[in-house]
């Protein structure tokens, strides 16, 4: 009998591309996403470390060749294993994934323009006719500049159920599947106790209606931006208390002017004028 | 489009028109059906025996007992035509029916001192339990028919690198390998690579007799070799 | 409107309405309309100096350091002619001038390049 620990190295080698033909060394497997496990590899002939992703299928890799973007990861080359299985070589990411990135920036403004960040390569590839329809803070890396990039993209079918619109079960989908996961990422960005503009935002990208949602991740970005700009959100609608304090802090400096000069008028006024 | 025959198409190795030993063991022509629900016991017999004996903390005889008595149930009640393809791969109905099966021969209560206790094994459901069971019978099926193969191809040396290594519970590097056989490392990487590929391709070839479609394939292939 | 003119309006606004609040001020109520005019000058001219500034140099903090400076000096001036009342009369005045500048820094013009 194969024992628990012989059983889990043999399925790990079972699963390992025969890359002896080409030009990639595997040195250890990075991950699992998607429709592929992802392994860290030497390129031998450009003497630098690569991603490679191992697939059954080879949609995903043509689909991605097609999208140049500097947040959606560059495919280098491609190609077909000894056991009929197709791999791709791609920039190696170094950084963190979202969701540990999020954990360590508290400040809310920082995290709302890395969550915009996210937003641009998902609108590019939607205007390439692309649809991730998988995404979710682990298919997204935070890079050591700063530089977003999503991953995993064209995974067909299978979605994630926490981040799936429900018009996913039906298969119809276009752009708009994404903007409820997007949605749904925000949602973890902003935390509990968020501002009633930003639950606004969200509630409208996860609408279950996709006629209802934002058109595009653009649009729901550009909420977000007028959020951080202290201008009105198009998903809420403000009574006319916000729209004051939000008029206050748009204009601080002058607010603060203000109220020096009418507390000086009120000391003339009632102490020296006795 | 349906997804499925485009991707089969990608995948072509696999034929698709394979024959489903789970469509024969439920046909009505006998030709087919006695085959068919052999192969599938075959194919699940030891899953079936160490899934009763780690959650029913049964003894070797009885496990082999309620194994036994389970399949010939599964054939005289007619448990594989029950099998609707559509509702779920066939390894959690069969455990779905092991378990009825099961807690049903102990309410019949004149064996009950002799068969075990049900329990809980910490943190492993029975759903996982049957996947690790019938994962590790398939490679210890595959690995046997690698040996087979090899042996017969002449490949004796390279299976018996793999065996040192990938076998082996803490297995040396393979610097170590390469001298004690009298060979490069590079053999060393070479003979594993070949016994790994066929390892997986056996691997598959018995998932792939063992469910009834694509879709359920690629799962089960998928869940096998997490 | 330009720079200039916008601080120009602005403190003159804000010298009406300054003016207007020593009506609180039971002593010089009765000198009221000559308060008001006054104000509305100081605040004007304060204005002028600080737009005249926005124009130069484009900085809010300057713009409202130079307004303030404006009108607390405009202020003492009035001030020393009513002989009395300094503090009530350049306390309020130099932020008269302060708010003028910041209206003269935040203001666009509108550059006609040919």
């Amino acid at each position: 009998m194969i024992s628990d620990k012989v059983l889990a190295r043999l399925k790990t080698a079972a699963e390992l591309p025969d890359l002896s033909g080409t030009r990639y060394r595997i040195v250890d497997q990075i991950g699992r996403g998607g429709m592929g496990v992802v392994y860290l590899a030497d390129d031998v002939e450009l003497g630098r470390s690569v991603a490679i992703k191992v697939l059954d299928d080879a949609q995903e890799a043509r689909v991605l060749a097609g999208l140049e973007h500097p947040g959606i990861v560059p495919v280098h080359d491609a190609g077909v294993l000894p056991d009929g299985r197709r791999y791709y070589a791609m920039k190696l990411v170094r950084g963190a994934r979202l969701d540990v990135v999020l954990e360590k920036t508290p400040h809310l403004p920082d995290r709302l323009r890395i969550f915009q960040k996210i937003c641009e390569p998902v609108a590019f590839a939607h205007s390439r006719g692309v649809v991730h329809r998988d995404l979710k803070p682990s298919n997204i890396m935070v890079g050591e500049f700063g530089e977003v990039l999503v991953l995993d993209w064209g995974a067909p079918g299978v979605g994630t159920p926490q981040f799936m619109a429900p018009e996913q079960a039906s298969g119809e989908v276009d752009g708009r599947a994404d903007v409820f996961a997007l949605g749904k990422i925000l949602e973890i960005v902003i935390g509990i106790n968020a501002a009633k503009p930003l639950a606004s935002i969200c509630r409208r990208a996860m609408e279950s209606d996709p006629a209802r949602r934002y058109a595009g991740p653009l649009e729901l970005s550009a909420d977000i931006a007028a959020w951080l700009d202290h201008m009105p959100v198009s998903a809420h609608r403000e009574s006319v208390g916000e729209r004051l304090v939000r008029f206050g802090s748009r204009n601080r400096t002058l607010l603060a002017l203000l109220v020096a000069y009418l507390i000086l008028r009120l000391i003339v006024i009632f102490w020296l004028g006795r | 489009m349906d997804a499925d025959t485009q991707i089969g198409g990608a995948n072509a190795r696999f034929p698709d028109t394979h024959p489903s030993v789970i469509s024969a063991a439920a046909s009505d022509d006998a030709a087919r059906r006695r085959p068919g629900q052999e192969a599938l016991i075959a194919a699940y017999w030891k899953p079936v025996y160490r899934y009763i004996r780690i959650r029913w903390r049964c003894s070797n005889e009885d496990a082999k007992d309620l194994t036994q008595g389970f399949f010939t149930a599964a054939i005289e009640k007619g448990f594989f035509e029950a099998y609707d393809a559509r509702k779920g791969a066939f390894r959690t109905f069969l455990r779905v029916c092991l378990d009825r099966f099961l807690s049903n021969s102990r309410k019949s209560a004149s064996r009950q001192k002799r068969s075990g206790e049900l329990i809980e094994v910490d943190g492993d459901s029975p759903e996982r339990i049957f996947e690790r069971e019938w994962t590790r019978s398939v490679f210890e099926d595959a690995v046997v028919e690698l040996r087979a193969n090899f042996q017969k191809r002449g490949r004796g040396l390279a299976f018996a690198v793999f065996e040192r290594y990938d076998l082996a519970e803490s297995p040396e590097s393979y610097d170590h390998l390469a001298s004690e056989f009298g060979i490069s490392p590079a053999a060393v990487t070479n003979y594993l690579a070949s016994a790994r590929r066929e390892l997986r391709k056996l691997v598959l070839e018995r998932v792939r007799g063992v469910t009834s479609g694509d879709r359920e394939f690629r799962c089960e292939a998928r869940a096998i070799l997490k | 409107m330009g720079k200039f003119w916008f601080a120009v309006v602005v403190g003159a606004a804000l010298g009406v309405v300054d003016g207007l609040t020593s009506w609180f001020t039971p002593a010089v109520r009765a000198q009221l309309a000559g308060i008001v005019v006054g104000s509305t000058f100081k605040g004007a001219i304060a204005g002028a100096i600080a737009g005249w500034f926005a124009k130069k140099v484009n900085s809010v903090p300057l713009g409202i350091l130079v307004g303030l400076i404006a009108g607390l000096l405009l202020a003492w001036g009035v001030a020393a002619m009513q002989h009395g009342y300094y503090f009530e009369i350049m306390l309020p005045g130099s932020l008269v001038g302060a708010i003028a500048g910041y209206a003269g820094q935040k203001r666009q013009d509108v550059r006609i390049s040919s």
